[in-house]
């Protein structure tokens, strides 16, 4: 393997891949990035066999050829690199010189024939979505996904495609977060799928293109494809969560009683001054709504207490509900309109938060003990 | 703020010798920290099952008793009398070990509701005596802060000498309403009030003055200490460390061998303890074991015991209105190797089920039951305020998980396993 490439280009495809290598120690070759040179460009891969990254980068390939190479001390290098060009060169004692400027490095490789072989799909089914739609619909529901490893199945976000929708749904028990988006789906690749959460983290990470995005699918692994110029395509392969999600379904709320609409960002606002005065022990702030205000309390013995005023349009019956601050203001960083929806049944029923965009949000509240 | 007059002179001075600048810093803020003018009483009932037993049973008097499960069963002492003591036998040993040392030990089955009525008795005694300031460690221990040592002025040694009228009279009203015997430590902090009643048991009095603290110390072993056990004992010994003098001497730093408690370990030493009393009733954690008859792997069994557990503790939280972030179980294997795990979430938790559920995820994730075990134990720690609880979502999580599902195959009556 000889090549040159530019420094940029490199960075590039070693930072897609950092995060998934290195996690395990219990084989030292995870600790490596695979390198792959042909036909005009260089493929770096990385796994921790749960989650892969690939990421194709333009480079100049006199010989190909293959090596893995320690990751830390690789990408450390290269970080530090004073010149924009370097030449990589591997010889038979499976050494890559590199050299750029006025340095000049050799690390000791692994055979790429040892690094473990991307997944391989057997049924595949397909789906076509652009990159930003999935973006966007990641983003209204990442924060709601389960950190809680005894309820697994709730560790990562659950997809649903069906009917030229795909939906994504993230539950950690007390809120439920669902979006959906426009998606090519043939009939015959329906079906539904849980992604975990660190490969969620990798995608929206990875996911800053404007193309389409390929997805294909098994019983128990997905790959998205973020297609890029002349077939650079950026693939991460994912393990699926071993589990059936919950249905969701029942948890929303079929009737509200009372529907108000609330500035989004005076609201989120107000939640953020309020929740200062909550402490661990109280982490709560009470919502009461009244005729045309909605007055927002956090009341912690031990701090000290807050009051916050909004002028609303209400004219339902008065109602006080204690929510957990930070799942109120999850939602509200996350979408972009400027009311957002709020319906409310009692003090003990599940509030729903909706904007004018296909967005919902189910948040229990805190009832006294 | 107190008269310049009311700072304690000796104790001030110490904690410029050994700990140089960094307290001469403090040092505007002495007289205001009442920390170093203390009076601390520790109160340790003398073998307390074992004389509440030879107290309602005259036939056990000047006999060694042994509280705890009859050597013909499986179980550990609970208590020991002095008489028993001698051959060996301590509290936490297998019975079987207990009348290997002492075949002459009369075994008594432990009357745990009886124990805990006599310590009701004996706590409301102290707290006629003493006031408020009481932090009952458990049945038969307690630490009572004195507040009225003497007049301001007086030097700590002169308030500590004080309070022995108090001491005593504890002692006194305790045998004669109680026919039980006490020994009490006197002291300038918590550190040292317990190893003062430790000292000269049973029935005794120390006083382990201000000015003579660090001697006191010297000659003991670094386990005396607060906190440290076999691990800690261990590490200091690799660096030469073997008594609370060699600590005291040493002039290294610590952190190597204890890590971040360095600081605190080596106040310890010095006598130095800024420990304030728990007043009230904090509880740190609830917990439940169970030790079988025989070892057991049967799911079924375990299962129950655990379901049990559960209910028990938190019906404890939901007494003292709490809940719980952190859980926890305990095993013991049939070679007394104790292991224990635990898991903490977000939201604290106070229902049964959900402990139980957590528990029993435990015991699964990490493969305890691996071989029969001796003791299940589970327990709840990370105490919060019950006030306001955080409401779930109506979702059904059930076949859905595999692990658990893998798990309640061969442990049926899960209730999570059930759609």
């Amino acid at each position: 393997m000889k090549l040159t490439i530019g420094k940029d280009q490199l960075m590039l495809g070693l930072q897609a891949v950092q995060n998934v290598v290195g996690s395990r120690t219990t084989m030292a070759i995870l600790n490596n990035i695979l390198l792959n040179a042909r036909d005009g460009r260089l493929q770096v891969t990385g796994t921790d066999l749960d989650i892969s990254v690939t990421c194709p980068v333009v480079a100049q390939i006199s010989t190909p050829g293959a090596i893995t190479l320690p990751a830390r001390k690789f990408i450390g290098i290269v970080r530090e690199l004073g010149s924009p060009e370097i030449e990589l060169s591997l010889d038979e004692k499976k050494q890559c010189s590199i050299r750029s400027g006025s340095s000049f490095y050799k690390i000791n490789g692994l055979a790429a024939e040892d690094y473990p072989p991307l997944p391989q799909f057997k049924e595949v089914r397909r789906v076509v979505i652009q990159q930003e739609t999935l973006r966007a619909m990641l983003k209204k529901t990442a924060f709601a996904v389960s950190a809680d490893e005894s309820r697994f199945v709730l560790n990562g976000i659950f997809f649903s495609l069906k009917d030229h929708k795909a939906t994504l749904v993230a539950t950690d028990g007390r809120r439920l977060a669902l979006t959906d988006g426009e998606a090519e789906i043939p009939t015959e690749s329906q079906g539904d799928f849980i992604v975990p959460t660190k490969a969620i983290n990798e995608l929206t990470r990875l996911l800053q293109g404007t193309g389409s995005l390929e997805l294909n699918f098994s019983e128990n692994q997905v790959a998205f494809t973020l297609k890029g110029e002349n077939g650079f395509d950026t693939v991460i392969t994912s393990k699926l969560v071993d589990g059936s999600y919950p249905n969701y379904r029942q948890v929303i709320p079929a009737e509200p009683l009372e529907r108000v609409a609330i500035p989004r960002e005076e609201f989120l606002a107000a939640l953020k001054r309020a929740e200062i005065m909550t402490s661990d022990k109280s982490n709560s702030v009470k919502l009461a709504f009244g005729r045309n205000q909605l007055t927002i309390t956090a009341n912690t013995p031990e701090v000290g207490e807050g009051q916050e005023t909004l002028a609303i349009n209400y004219k339902g019956k008065e109602m006080a509900i204690a929510f957990n601050p930070t799942y109120l203001m999850d939602p509200l960083k996350a979408v972009e309109t400027e009311e957002v929806y709020f319906e409310l049944i009692d003090e003990l029923s599940p509030g729903v938060l909706k904007i004018n965009e296909p967005f919902l949000y189910v948040i229990m509240p805190m009832r006294m003990s | 703020m107190l008269a310049p007059s009311c700072q304690p002179r000796g104790a001030r001075l110490r904690e410029r010798t050994f700990h140089g600048f960094l307290f001469r810093k403090f040092d505007a803020w002495l007289p205001r920290l009442c920390s170093l003018s203390r009076v601390i009483l520790h109160l340790d009932m003398d073998a307390f099952y074992a004389s509440v037993e030879q107290r309602d049973r005259p036939e056990l008097r000047g006999r060694p008793v042994i509280v705890g499960s009859p050597p013909t069963q499986r179980g550990v002492v609970c208590a020991a009398s002095y008489e028993a003591r001698r051959f060996g036998v301590r509290s936490a040993m297998p019975s079987i070990t207990a009348s290997r040392l002492c075949p002459e030990g009369m075994f008594v089955s432990p009357r745990i509701d009886a124990y805990r009525a006599e310590s009701h008795e004996v706590m409301a005694i102290v707290r006629e005596l003493a006031g408020g300031r009481i932090q009952q460690m458990s049945v038969d221990e307690a630490y009572i802060e004195v507040t009225s040592g003497g007049p301001c002025d007086s030097s700590p040694d002169e308030r500590l000498i004080g309070a022995l009228p108090l001491a005593r009279k504890l002692k006194a009203e305790i045998l004669t309403r109680r026919h039980l015997s006490a020994s009490v430590g006197v002291a300038p902090n918590k550190l040292l009030a317990k190893l003062a009643s430790d000292y000269q048991k049973p029935d005794g009095l120390t006083v382990i003055r201000e000015s003579e603290k660090v001697a006191f110390l010297r000659p003991l072993e670094v386990q005396s200490l607060h906190g440290v056990g076999h691990v800690t004992a261990e590490n200091l010994r690799r660096a030469g460390i073997r008594t609370v003098g060699d600590l005291q001497d040493y002039s290294g730093d610590l952190r190597p061998f204890v890590g971040s408690w360095a600081a605190e370990l080596k106040r310890f030493a010095m006598g130095e303890d800024h420990r304030p009393l728990e007043l009230g009733d904090d509880v740190k954690s609830i917990s439940s074991e169970t030790t079988f008859l025989r070892d057991t792997d049967d799911r079924t069994i375990l299962r129950q015991c655990l379901r049990e557990a559960a209910a028990e503790i938190t019906g404890k939280l939901a007494r003292r209105r709490l809940a719980a972030h952190t859980v926890l179980v305990k095993v013991r294997y049939g070679n007394f190797t104790t292991l224990t795990r635990q898991f903490s979430m977000e939201e604290p938790i106070t229902e049964a089920g959900v402990l139980f559920r957590l528990g029993c995820w435990l015991l699964g994730r990490e493969h305890l039951v691996h071989r029969p075990l001796r003791l299940l134990g589970l327990g709840a720690s990370s105490l919060v305020e019950d006030r306001l609880r955080q409401m779930e979502l109506p979702l059904r999580l059930k076949g859905g998980e595999p692990q658990r599902q893998r798990h309640s195959q061969s442990l049926p009556n899960d209730p999570y396993s059930k759609s």
